[in-house]
Parts: structure tokens; C-alpha cells; sequence
């Protein structure tokens, strides 16, 4: 009896639930369809490897993420940014789509979950991750917004993709042109009829989350009647095609033997950069959706689920896995806050390549590239750009780190935005507040390496003046070795008396600091409020 | 009721400007078929090259060519007007890829000059006789990158990378590494016409698909060819200044008189990148192999194995562009390099020149 309670209980919260549920079941629907055309673009045209290997790591790289990973909007998958990276080592190594090329595209998406184990492993490794600040992030949003836009414009004009390592702003220039000039008309309208309608659905409120499947359905729809009324030898439009050749899994083993040594000692760069590439989006994208969200995850739970991810997919035929920006933003405008969206995106794929592949293979490329350009235009919000442009600092960050993007790449971007928000954060460290009233040398910020040249300047120019000087560093947060052996040396030439006007409880762990010199402590023996005080800046 | 015509007009907003993208992109193809059809200006050497192949529309083709080499002229699928008309603008783009010649270059050439830095590369200069080098007896060359015997060999697997590449993308390496340039989309006419111009040659020389003739490609010259004793940069340097400076001027940076190309540029900004087979330090044979088969012009296959290996040790260690998947590093380098260079170059000698002495004639003369 209680059993059947228990039972009629559920039922009831079920059908309490439902709506929601159904909704975030829609969002997987949605994420799914979009991820499967970028799967396949990824694999075959980046990569270099037949399309299984994308749809494997959008089916079993999203699960294994959404099983070890607790964020609410984290959602893996390929990556352009890993995939390009990939097809980049190996070119020199192998023949793309060969037997001995995937083995090594296995063996190199086992190096860099390895890889990414040790940031998980290695404390401080992982935490040199965080280094990369809202701007950068931001910056890159906005510069892969623009990227998916450029990138999406041959196939949406029924072209084939340039592949070649280029100036991706001059590609797009070219691809644009090109479009205008030699674009399939026919391809052009089925992308025009998937945007405008993708548009005009998302603009009415209920039918929202639904946009971009009415969208497709209006693409295909219009490319089978241009195909009824015309033929395909006349309409020429590429589809997705058929997928049903793709099961339920396929065990694999990376290459490992001893021939393919000198190579994989040759391709250890590459996986390196892959899995810094993937760490450094995953930690990045996770933050931003998660603060956009309101809610919070510890990166190293999603480096940990990265790692294991990646150690665990080269055995599944599938690629690399990394946090996805455009589709956590997806997930983000649909409003699906929840892991069972994700991980429903990932068995809707399942089912959809399992059962309906026959239906999948007619939804033309053009379609899908209109979708994929709708989504880089959302991911460049100007509400989330705007608080940027009211400091100058951030504002430069952001641009430089937005203009990498499209210059360099996005692990270039990673690179130059974090190196100039750090050179930023320690240049403010580097100049403290100094104030001189009378004898007394007010020092308000950090006593370290960095400043002390500045300080100095002014405690030549009192002593000058005054004979001798009061270094009052209350309102000091940190000060190091160096800096201690100057205090000191300054006490110790009787020009200079020290003042610490806090109260004793404020300045214990200070003090204790301060008077122990010459000895490194970690951390965590130092006093709890000391620790606060520190992570201030 | 505001927010409902604001999303409207948002939505009107949208049809408005893709509808304008539309259009556009309507006009422009209309354009481009309207060159598709007009009749084309044909170069002086490619008016010569096709009148002597008898290219003409007709539901038959017979190779002149062939009847005068073998007496027999074995009868081919012939050309539309289309067809022709492809080939000629193919040919003209093999010619003067540049628009050099041409009254309107967008045009003419397909905008070729888009995909490639610079201002002097020409598919001419490596493939000669426009992509088609014979004597004067109509014998066809050894290792003169014939455009025909290219064709019959059209997919290749490449040596380097063991990829298959369709004669398409062969094209595009040369646009983006001989050229220095971008790859132009597969799809396009410039890619289409110059294929067809290398088919029609193809079967003007009665070629066989998949034959390896001596004409195609380089005859490439590797280290054991010479007398083995090392590439030579100061040998390269003095050969060089005795027979290339002429035309390709004294730092390779080609010569231009009054608007007219002399010699191409084989060094600075305007030669191939480092990416290029071309250049020796990725390949040591083919630019050896080039020199020697078809440099200087006149008087090829005049130089030594030996020379020409040097020659192109000596161009290949001047400043050149980067490659694309050299990153920006070294393309800043090189730039840098070729800015600064030629002018510290022009100093010092000009300071050498002022300082050197007199050569010791009198006393000569005297004894």
C-alpha cells in the first residue's frame, strides 16, 4: 500500500513537473539537431575523419560531461576550435580519413586528456586557468560570434569550404564574394527562408524555444519543393546525407605501436595545445554561463570532467570533448537550466542517427549553415559587451582579446587578452596610493618588488627634504621579501621610523609576516583573516 | 501593442536587408553570365597558340598538332561555343594573369589579381609558352611544367602530405604558395576556365590520361646530380649578378620599366613564400630543376647542374613573404626583413664601391 503511495506520489510530482520537463526535453531536441550538423562539419572538413567521430563525441562527449560535470549549463561536444587543431597536427603525419590517421587522432585525444588530467592533478596548473578574466572571455564570445557567421557563409551560399590555414578575415571577405558572385541561388534561398523564418518564430515569445526547429523544417521543406518542381541535378543542394551506417557505439583503440612512436612524440605539441585550447574554453565558458545563470561550479570539477571525458573517448571512435560556446548559449536563450536538457540533447541524437537517419539525410547544409549564423549573431550581445566600454582598461582587453579572435586564434586570443589583463592588474599593483604629509609616507596598496622603485623615489625625496621619514604602511594589503628587506634596511640606517596604526587584531597575521623574513610560508598556515584580507585584489 | 510592431518591424527589417543580399547577389551572378557569354579579346600569344590548334566550335575536334607531328589526327569530342569560349579565357588567365593586357580586368581574368600578393606573379612565368614550352621544331621540353601534360596526370597524389589532390586544388597551391596569394573557391570560374584551357591542350597534344610525360612537372635536380660539392652561396651570389641580375634585378626583387613587367620577382615581396615548393629550403630539387630547364630564357639548359643548384641556394636565402601556417611571427619577420634589407644592401655597396680601389691597370699596361 505505502509502495503504491509512494508510486502515486511520484506520478503526481511528474505530472507537476511535466511542463518544465517537456520544455527542457524540447531544448535537447533543439541542441541536438543544432550539434549534429556542426559534428559533422567538424569532423570531415577540420579534423580530417569521417563523421562518425564528431557524432560520437556529440553523443558520448556530452553524456560522459553531463554525468561528471555539475554545472546546469555545461554543454561538451566538438569543438571547431579542437577540431581545426587536430586536422592541423596531423595533416603532416598522415593521410586524412586513412586507418592510421584516425588511430593517431585517437592517440592524440588520449595525450590531451592526459594532459588535462595533470591540471587536475597539479593544483596550481589548473588554478593558472582562471587567469583568464570576464573581458578576455567576452572578447572571445563575441570574436567566435562573428567566426561561426564567417565560417557558415560558403556553406549557406551552397559552396564548398575553403579549408587552407588563412587570415579568416580575408576568407571571409573572399567567401562573402564569392557567395554574391558564383553562390547557388537555389541554396542561397533555402538559407534566406531558414533565417527569416528563424527570425519571425523567435520574435513571438511561446513559440521561442521552438524557432529553430521551425526554422529547419521551413528550409527543408522549401529545398523539397524546389527539388519536386526543378531536380536535384539542377538544384544541387548538398544535405546532411545519410548517417544510418553510424550504431550505437564503436569500441576503437588509439594507435600506440612501436613504429608510430617517433610520430607521437612528434604530434605531443599538438596535444598540448589541444588541451589547453579545450581546458582554457571549458573553464571560461563554464564561468561566464554560470555567473549568467546564477549559479557556480568549481572549475576543477569540470576540469576533472574534461579529462576523464577525453580519456574515456578515444576508445568510443570519437573526438575530443570541450565546452561549446555557442551551444551553452543556445541552452542559455532557451532558458533550459537544467542537466536534463543536456543530457537529453545527447539521446535525442542517439535516437535520431539510431531511427531516423532516413528522415535526418534530406535537411539541406544551407539550412543548417542559416542556424549556425543566427546563433554567432546572438552569442554578440551588447548587453553583456556594454559594462566593458565603461572602464578603458577592460575596454582594451576586451578589444584586443575580440581582435585576436579574428586575427590570430582563439588560443592566441587566450594568450594575448590574459598576458595584457595581468600586465594590467600587476601595472595597478605596481603603482600604490603614496601620499606625503609633513615626514609621514602614507603607502596605500602593495609593498612589493614591483612598486617598491616608486615608493623609494618618494622616500628619497622626504628624506631630502626632512631629514628623516615615518613609513606608515597600514594601509598596506601585502608586502614581500623585498619588500620587508627595505623596511628594514630603512630601519636600520635610523632615517625612517615604521607606523602600523590597526588595531592588534587586525594587524596579527600582518605583523607575524612581516617579522619572519627569509622563511616562504604557504598559505595555509598563515591566519584565517589574513587569507581574506589577501584575496582582495 | 508597441512591443508586437517593434518585433514586426524587426522581422520587416530583416526580410528587407537579406531581400537586398538577394538581390545583389542575383545582379551579380547575372554579370557573371554575362561575361559567361560575351565574346573574348584574346591575348597575342594565346590568339597564336589556338589559331595553331585550330580551336573552333563544332561537334568535332582534330588536332592539327598532331596531324603534322604523327600524320594522323585521330577525330575527339568536339567544343560548343561555351566550351571555347572557356578555354580562350582560360588561356588568357595562363598568359596575363594579372590583367596586364586587358581593358578590364575584373572582367577579363575573373578577378584573378584577388587572389594574389603581389603585383608580378603570372602562371606564364612558370609555365611557359603559355603552360605549353616547345622549340622550334614544336618538340615539347623536358621539365617544363606543361599544362597539358599536367592534366592527363590531373589527380595526383601529393608527395609531400600523400593526400589525393584533384587538379582543382593543385591550382590553388599555386595560388596560395607560388603566388604568395588565397585560394579562390573551388567553384569558381577562374579555377573552371584554366582546366579547361589545360583538357583542350591536352588533347591538342594528343596526351594520354594518365601518362607520366618528361614535360610535366620539373626535372628536379637532388645533390647526387652535381659533382657533390655542397650548394654555394658565394658562387650562387657571383653567378647570380653574371646571369639573372638583368631581369630579375640585383636583389631578386624583379624589374618593372614603365609599367612593364621585365623579369619577375624571385625574392621580396612580390616572389612565392616560404611555403612554396620552390623555395630550397623546403624542397632542395625543383627550383635547381627549374632554372636549369627553362632560365635564362634563351638560352636554357645552358647552366650546370652545379649552377643552378647554387642559384637557388642564393635566391632562396633572400628575404621572401611567409607562409599562411607560418604563423605571424615569422611573417613579420620576413617582412621586416625584406624593407630592411634592399636599402641596407644598396648602402653598403654603394659605400664598397666608393671605397674600392682603383683596379692596377698602369702598371699592366706598362709591362
Amino acid at each position: 500500500m505505502s509502495s503504491l503511495a509512494a508510486i502515486e506520489r511520484q506520478r503526481q510530482a511528474f505530472v507537476r513537473d511535466w511542463p518544465q520537463t517537456s520544455g527542457n526535453l524540447l531544448v535537447g531536441l533543439t541542441l541536438a539537431l543544432v550539434t549534429l550538423p556542426q559534428a559533422v562539419a567538424f569532423s570531415v572538413t577540420l579534423a580530417g575523419v569521417p563523421p562518425h567521430f564528431g557524432i560520437y563525441a556529440a553523443i558520448w562527449g556530452v553524456l560522459f560531461c553531463a554525468m561528471l560535470n555539475p554545472s546546469r549549463v555545461f554543454h561538451g561536444g566538438p569543438n571547431t576550435a579542437m577540431s581545426a587543431t587536430i586536422g592541423v597536427t596531423l595533416l603532416p603525419v598522415a593521410p586524412p580519413f586513412g586507418a592510421e590517421y584516425m588511430g593517431y587522432a585517437l592517440t592524440l585525444c588520449l595525450l590531451c586528456g592526459l594532459i588535462q588530467m595533470m591540471f587536475y592533478v597539479i593544483r596550481p596548473l589548473g588554478r593558472m586557468l582562471d587567469l583568464v578574466s570576464e573581458p578576455v572571455i567576452n572578447g572571445m564570445i563575441c570574436g567566435i560570434g562573428l567566426f561561426l557567421i564567417f565560417k557558415s557563409l560558403t556553406t549557406f551560399g551552397g559552396l564548398p569550404v575553403n579549408t587552407e590555414v588563412e587570415w579568416p578575415l580575408w576568407i571571409a571577405w573572399q567567401s562573402l564574394l564569392a557567395v554574391l558572385e558564383i553562390g547557388n541561388l537555389h541554396a542561397i534561398q533555402i538559407g534566406l527562408v531558414t533565417l527569416v523564418t528563424c527570425f519571425a518564430v523567435q520574435q513571438v515569445p511561446r513559440m521561442r524555444n521552438w524557432a529553430i526547429l521551425v526554422g529547419i523544417a521551413a528550409g527543408t521543406l522549401y529545398s523539397q519543393y524546389i527539388e519536386a518542381n526543378l531536380g536535384t541535378q539542377v538544384s544541387l543542394i548538398e544535405k546532411i546525407g545519410n548517417l544510418s551506417s553510424i550504431g550505437f557505439v564503436l569500441p576503437s583503440i588509439p594507435l600506440f605501436s612501436q613504429e608510430a612512436m617517433p610520430d607521437i612524440i612528434a604530434i605531443l605539441p599538438g596535444a598540448v595545445t589541444l588541451a589547453l585550447l579545450g581546458l582554457f574554453q571549458t573553464v571560461a565558458a563554464m564561468r561566464r554561463m554560470n555567473r549568467k545563470a546564477g549559479g557556480y561550479t568549481d572549475s576543477r570539477k569540470a576540469i576533472f570532467s574534461d579529462a576523464t571525458s577525453n580519456c574515456l573517448l578515444p576508445f568510443l571512435s570519437s573526438m575530443p570533448t570541450c565546452a561549446s560556446f555557442n551551444r551553452m548559449w543556445l541552452v542559455h536563450r532557451l532558458g533550459g537550466h537544467s542537466r536534463l536538457a543536456i543530457v537529453s540533447s545527447a539521446i535525442w541524437l542517439l535516437v535520431l542517427v539510431l531511427f531516423l537517419a532516413q528522415v535526418i539525410a534530406v535537411i539541406p547544409m544551407p539550412a543548417m549553415a542559416a542556424v549556425i549564423m543566427l546563433l554567432g549573431a546572438n552569442m554578440i550581445n551588447w548587453e553583456d559587451i556594454k559594462p566593458h566600454f565603461k572602464d578603458r582598461r577592460e575596454a582594451i582587453v576586451f578589444t584586443v582579446s575580440f581582435l585576436s579572435v579574428l586575427f590570430l586564434d582563439l588560443f592566441g586570443a587566450v594568450i594575448v587578452g590574459s598576458v595584457l589583463a595581468v600586465a594590467y592588474a600587476k601595472w595597478e599593483q605596481a603603482h600604490p596610493n603614496i601620499s606625503l604629509a609633513g615626514n609621514v609616507l602614507k603607502i596605500r596598496g602593495n609593498l612589493y618588488y614591483g612598486s617598491l622603485p616608486v615608493i623609494e623615489a618618494m622616500y628619497h625625496r622626504a628624506i631630502a627634504n626632512e631629514g628623516s621619514v615615518v613609513i606608515d604602511f597600514s594601509e598596506c594589503f601585502y608586502i614581500d621579501q623585498e619588500g620587508i628587506r627595505w623596511l628594514r634596511a630603512a630601519k636600520e640606517a635610523q632615517r625612517a621610523a615604521l607606523a602600523d596604526r590597526r588595531r592588534n587584531d587586525e594587524r596579527r597575521g600582518f605583523e607575524r609576516r612581516a617579522a619572519v623574513d627569509g622563511t616562504r610560508r604557504s598559505g595555509r598556515r598563515r591566519g584565517k583573516k589574513d587569507r581574506r584580507i589577501r584575496s582582495e585584489f | 501593442m508597441s512591443t508586437m510592431s517593434w518585433r514586426i518591424l524587426k522581422v520587416v527589417a530583416l526580410v528587407l536587408v537579406l531581400g537586398g543580399f538577394y538581390g545583389l547577389a542575383v545582379y551579380k551572378h547575372a554579370e557573371r553570365e554575362a561575361i559567361r557569354q560575351a565574346p573574348v579579346v584574346l591575348t597575342e600569344a594565346c590568339a597564336e597558340k589556338l589559331s595553331r590548334y585550330g580551336l573552333a566550335a563544332g561537334p568535332v575536334y582534330r588536332s592539327p598538332y598532331m596531324l603534322q607531328r604523327t600524320g594522323l589526327a585521330p577525330a575527339m569530342a568536339g567544343y560548343s561555343e561555351e566550351d571555347v569560349r572557356a578555354i580562350q579565357r582560360g588561356c588568357n588567365i595562363i598568359d596575363d594573369t594579372q590583367g596586364r593586357l586587358a581593358s578590364d580586368k575584373a572582367s577579363e581574368r575573373w578577378n584573378a589579381p584577388r587572389f594574389i600578393r603581389g603585383t608580378h606573379a603570372s602562371c606564364n612565368q612558370c609555365h611557359q609558352g603559355v603552360g605549353d614550352k616547345q622549340d622550334a621544331d614544336g618538340n615539347r621540353l623536358k621539365g617544363s611544367l606543361s599544362l597539358g601534360a599536367s592534366w592527363v596526370m590531373a589527380d595526383m597524389y601529393d608527395r609531400f602530405t600523400g593526400l589525393l589532390l584533384p587538379f582543382e586544388l593543385r591550382q590553388m597551391q599555386c595560388y596560395i604558395n607560388s603566388s604568395n596569394g588565397y585560394k579562390p573557391n573551388i567553384a569558381d570560374d577562374l579555377i573552371r576556365d584554366v582546366t579547361a584551357y589545360t583538357r583542350f591542350l591536352s588533347a591538342a597534344l594528343g596526351l594520354q590520361i594518365g601518362t607520366s610525360y618528361e614535360e610535366q612537372g620539373v626535372d628536379e635536380i637532388p645533390a647526387s646530380f652535381t659533382g657533390k660539392q655542397g650548394d654555394d652561396y658565394i658562387r650562387g651570389e657571383a653567378l647570380y649578378k653574371e646571369k639573372c641580375q638583368h631581369c630579375h634585378g640585383p636583389q631578386g626583387h624583379g624589374v618593372e620599366v614603365a609599367g612593364r613587367l621585365i623579369g619577375p620577382a624571385v625574392a621580396g615581396p612580390n616572389a612565392w613564400n616560404m611555403q612554396s615548393r620552390n623555395y630550397f629550403y623546403y624542397v632542395a630539387t625543383i627550383l635547381p630543376g627549374f632554372i636549369c630547364r627553362n632560365m635564362p630564357l634563351g638560352a636554357e639548359n645552358t647552366l650546370s647542374n652545379q649552377d643552378c643548384r647554387d642559384i637557388a641556394y642564393f635566391i632562396s636565402n633572400l628575404p621572401r613573404p611567409a607562409g599562411d601556417k607560418q604563423g605571424p611571427l615569422v611573417a613579420l619577420q620576413q617582412q621586416a626583413l625584406m624593407r630592411i634589407m634592399p636599402p641596407l644592401l644598396r648602402w653598403s655597396e654603394a659605400v664598397m664601391e666608393r671605397t674600392a680601389q682603383p683596379a692596377p691597370q698602369a702598371p699592366v699596361a706598362a709591362r
